[in-house]
């Protein structure tokens, strides 16, 4: 699914953030990347949805060599891979309702499914009544669940999220990764980045453990 | 179902604002300048149409009246001979007076001054009539006689009528450029914009063209309603200019109202306009795009 070999990264002509990390996830998984603030847990991440290319090694998504891969194959990669952003990324003058439907628009899929499907999945996230809200008028917890329904909306094979509970109180958090195991169980590749070492425990997942742009340990949580 | 036309927010950009003026005032002058162009060729036309077939002879004044009549007599009877002459008319001596009169005063006529006398001549319609050989049998025979087949002046307004056209075309043409080039600059910017909505738009797997799409459907839009007010701006001013020349058109202009010929072109500039806008706007993007990951 995801292959990582001895990957590097560095931003423009800045220092390397990550070094020389080497990893493996199998179609199915579900880990949870983590490591103190600045480790490099969100660079690794837009690795993975191809939108930072490695200074060294290789990085292969779905089987792709990425920095092979020819551009025009890139959008069919994406489309397979949904993204919770640490920073939501939503449109500011698209409605709740239209940042999530972008992802099945720019798919072609038809507009009365779009809408059915999004007014659905929007109000399972506790957003039923603010469908036409725009972001500049949502809290950010708000504007973390539309950019939750935005990864997952359509059904993606690996679903990559940056700290996805970072603004949204317990109870919804867990609400949401229980979504994030639901969507596991029927195949989705997940990784969960956060530094919620108490959700962690809550979970019986594999963590990635990042320190300074490198893996520390690679174990199975222990679960409570 | 609520009206979404764009996924980006090209109502925040300055684009939208200054384009369809820009395209307005081009299609202005592209509406002028092909009206320019219609309006000499049917002037061309016309006198083409109106003397085409046709010539004159100029038999000029000898001493004494008589004298002239018998040539005049002559040379009509040389002309009325000649195969592929359906009519030779001499020109009433009034009416000479009338072509005169602006230039040499009322009273010169009866004064007596020695007028030259003007016969008409028209061809058969698609008779090839040797005018060399008819010009000098009618000089052998009236010395006094000149003959105008009018040829050399047709042949002039013919050039003009030409590069008056191919002169509306390179207007038109440049006009064109201008409006792709300011097209380009309007698109540039609005990708420099909405850059960060164009990354995440790639990031949730948007293929090139449905950004572009987005791009080219808004130029065509803004082009096309700034050429809907350019051409009625144009409209507007050529009927101004009609009404204003209506006095003086009677003989030498043909109508300035514009034909059938010259509403469909001037229908067709605003959607030239959004079409040029919607390619230009199509290109620009997808090769800025194509510099982007
Ligand atoms: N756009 C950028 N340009 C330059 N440097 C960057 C950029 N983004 C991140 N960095 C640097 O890369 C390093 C890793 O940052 P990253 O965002 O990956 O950390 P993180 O583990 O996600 O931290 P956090 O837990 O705070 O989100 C940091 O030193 C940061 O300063
Ligand atoms: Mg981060």
């Amino acid at each position: 699914m995801v292959r990582f070999q001895g990957v590097a990264m560095r931003y423009a002509n800045g220092p390397e953030v990550l070094k020389d990390v080497t990893f493996h996830l199998e179609a199915g998984s579900y880990h949870f990347l983590t490591g103190p603030s600045g480790a490099g847990k969100s660079s690794l991440l837009r690795l993975m949805y191809l939108a930072h290319r490695a200074s060294r090694g290789t990085v292969s998504v779905f089987g792709h060599d990425i920095a092979n891969t020819p551009r025009r194959l890139l959008p069919g990669l994406r489309r397979r891979i949904g993204v919770v952003f640490q920073d939501f990324r939503l449109l500011d003058h698209l409605s709740a309702r239209d940042n999530v439907a972008l992802t099945l628009r720019i798919a072609g899929i038809r507009e009365d499914t779009i809408r059915a499907h999004v007014a659905e999945l929007l109000a399972w996230v506790g957003l039923g009544d603010k469908l036409d809200a725009t972001p500049p008028t949502l809290s950010d917890g708000e504007k973390q669940r539309v950019a939750i329904a935005r990864a997952v909306i359509g059904r993606p094979s690996l679903l990559l999220a940056d700290e996805p509970t970072g603004s949204i109180d317990e109870h919804q958090g867990m609400r949401i990764l229980r979504l994030f195991e639901e969507l596991n169980r029927i195949g989705t590749t997940v990784v969960v980045a956060t530094h919620d070492q108490r959700l962690i425990a809550r979970f019986h997942h594999r963590v990635l453990r990042l320190a300074d742009g490198q893996f520390t340990v690679e174990r199975q949580s222990m679960g409570i | 179902m609520a009206a979404r036309r764009y996924d980006l927010p090209f109502a925040e950009d300055g684009s939208g604002r200054f384009l369809p003026w820009m395209i307005a005032l081009m299609v202005y002058l592209a509406a002028l300048a092909t009206v320019a162009a219609l309006t000499t060729r049917a002037v061309a036309q016309r006198w083409n149409a109106g003397l085409e077939g046709t010539a004159t002879v100029e038999v000029a004044p000898t001493g004494d009246a008589a004298a002239t009549d018998a040539a005049v007599t002559q040379a009509l009877a040389v002309l009325r001979n000649t195969p592929g002459v359906v009519a030779a008319q001499p020109v009433p001596k009034e009416e000479i007076d009338r072509l005169l009169e602006p230039w040499l005063g009322p009273d010169a006529a009866r004064e007596g001054l020695p007028v030259p006398r003007l016969i008409d001549v028209r061809f058969t319609k698609g008779a090839r009539v040797d005018v060399g050989a008819l010009t000098r049998t009618l000089v052998t025979a009236v010395p006094t006689a000149r003959f105008d087949s009018h040829s050399v002046w047709l042949e002039r307004l013919q050039i003009l009528g030409d590069s008056v056209q191919l002169a509306a075309l390179l207007i038109v043409a440049l006009i064109a450029a201008a409006a792709g080039a300011t097209v380009v600059f309007a698109t540039r910017a609005g990708l420099a914009v909405h850059r960060e909505f164009i990354e995440l738009m790639h990031l949730i797997g948007s293929r090139d063209s449905y950004i572009a799409r987005q791009f080219q459907n808004h130029a065509m839009s803004l082009a096309l309603r700034g050429g809907v007010l350019g051409v009625i701006a144009g409209a507007l001013t050529i009927g101004a200019l009609t009404v204003i020349s209506r006095p003086i058109q009677s003989a030498l202009l043909p109508d300035l109202a514009i034909g059938a010929a010259a509403i469909a072109v001037l229908a067709l500039l605003p959607l030239l306009a959004a079409g040029i806008a919607m390619l230009t706007a199509r290109i620009t993007v997808l090769r800025a795009l194509k510099q982007m990951t």
